[in-house]
């Protein structure tokens, strides 16, 4: 059971994700993100083993960018004619903007949990098989992501390389934060250089190897579509459907 | 779309693809930090930034698709590293892109100036906002509080995207490793070749 949303084919989780938190921005009411929002958090719970210490370190922004959303349409909502509720500091806020403001905010916290959701149970490399099998991404463009990817480490060594021979040399001068943070401006563009160069290697690598970027039928590792997929398609819409309807019901 | 890039054109838009998704990576933290208090107005100011790889990219090959691919992939890379924002910045990363590669399509991918870029930063922009209008509910908000924000974003397209991007573009062709590609081949004066 923990391992279903691990399981699922990424493209099928990557179309269902998207589908939903694009329906969840018709819906205007506090209850639908909130109730929707609650069943992700259970479905998470249930059917996969997140890592719960990393996945409240990278909700916490969130949660502080939903307050953020909370007091600015309470403070900057569009004005309407519904009954006020309070005043605080000659602010008055009316029924109709608490709405607002709860739905956006319970919003956020619904997105940023959904896509938690994606990115905690998704193997990059996986994902991008996927995308090349089920949505067809031209291969040309998806063995490119992955070479790019595979630099990654690569990157973050000549980052550090970089900052190490500026400082030896005596570029930067660091004595605050800020200017720790100013100055990774300098090191874009010698990154960037370096880039340039391991893209044309790269480039050469591939095309010595006898890549030519046709279209393949077969695969070394196969990304397949299983019954697992549709029966997670069944849960997410029922449960996405499930709390549109609660939230309409709700909010008459 | 695809069929009149070199291999080793794309391999270079994916490099950007990840050198800049993980400097926008960096700009959302960056930004979050101050949504928190100053709510969602935090990040229009410095929109340009999330604009500024598909200037970078069409300057450099100035081939079609040269401005949506790079942010496309850009958000793909912040998704694989574990964005929180996750999958539903992919699809702000194409309309984004888009809205770029909709000032360059307007001129048939034929001009490159700073005028030009600065254009497809504001069509970013627009792009960008009308989404997040749509996604992020800013119809509950007051028109006029909508309206500063629309305007902050299209001038920080125009300024880091657009005068940013081609900044960066023009030091890297001085650092002399871009030859062979587009840009290095227009300075010679033989562009469109």
């Amino acid at each position: 059971m923990q391992d279903l949303l691990h399981e699922m084919n990424p493209s099928i989780k990557f179309v269902l994700v998207t589908g939903s938190m694009l329906t969840l921005a018709f819906f205007f009411d506090p209850w639908t993100p909130a109730i929707f929002w609650l069943a992700i958090v259970l479905m998470q719970l249930f059917l996969s083993r997140v890592n719960w210490k990393l996945w409240c370190l990278m909700m916490l922004p969130f949660t502080l960018g939903s307050f953020g959303y909370l007091w600015t349409t309470l403070v900057f909502g569009a004005d309407d004619t519904s009954e006020i509720l309070w005043t605080f500091a000659g602010i008055s806020v009316t029924e109709e903007q608490w709405k607002h403001a709860l739905s956006l905010s319970f919003r956020v916290m619904a997105l940023s949990t959904l896509s938690l959701l994606f990115a905690l149970t998704t193997d990059p490399v996986k994902f991008v098989m996927s995308l090349m099998q089920q949505l067809k991404l031209p291969p040309k463009l998806a063995y490119s992501v992955m070479v790019s990817y595979q630099f990654l480490p690569v990157l973050k060594d000549e980052f550090i390389q970089i900052q190490q021979a500026q400082r030896l040399r005596g570029v930067l001068v660091e004595k605050h934060w800020w200017q720790r943070l100013l100055n990774l401006r300098r090191l874009l563009l010698p990154m960037l250089a370096g880039a340039v160069r391991k893209a044309e290697r790269a480039a050469f690598a591939m095309e010595a190897r006898g890549f030519t970027g046709a279209a393949r039928t077969e695969f070394f590792r196969p990304v397949t579509v299983t019954r697992t997929d549709l029966f997670m398609a069944i849960l997410f819409s029922s449960v996405l459907v499930g709390s549109c309807a609660a939230g309409i019901v709700l909010s008459n | 779309m695809l069929k009149t890039w070199k291999l080793k054109e794309i391999v270079l838009m994916s490099l950007f693809g990840v050198v800049f998704g993980i400097v926008y990576l960096l700009a959302v933290h960056l930004g979050n930090i101050w949504a928190a208090a100053i709510g969602p107005i935090a990040y229009e100011w410095m929109f340009g930034i999330w604009f500024i790889v598909s200037i970078i990219s069409m300057h450099i090959i100035r081939k079609p698709g040269a401005a949506v691919l790079p942010e496309t992939l850009a958000a793909i890379i912040e998704v694989m590293l574990g964005n929180a924002a996750g999958p539903r910045l992919i699809l702000s990363g194409v309309i984004q892109g888009l809205g770029a590669e909709a000032a360059f399509a307007l001129t048939g991918y034929k001009r490159f100036n700073l005028a030009i870029f600065m254009l497809a930063g504001a069509g970013s922009a627009v792009f960008s906002f009308v989404y997040g209008y749509f996604v992020s509910g800013y119809a509950a908000l007051d028109p006029s509080f909508v309206a500063l924000m629309f305007t902050l974003r299209v001038l920080s397209g125009m300024i880091i995207a657009g005068i940013g991007g081609k900044y960066l573009a023009d030091s890297l062709l001085a650092t002399g490793s871009l030859r062979g590609y587009a840009i290095a081949r227009a300075k010679k004066g033989d562009a469109g070749a």
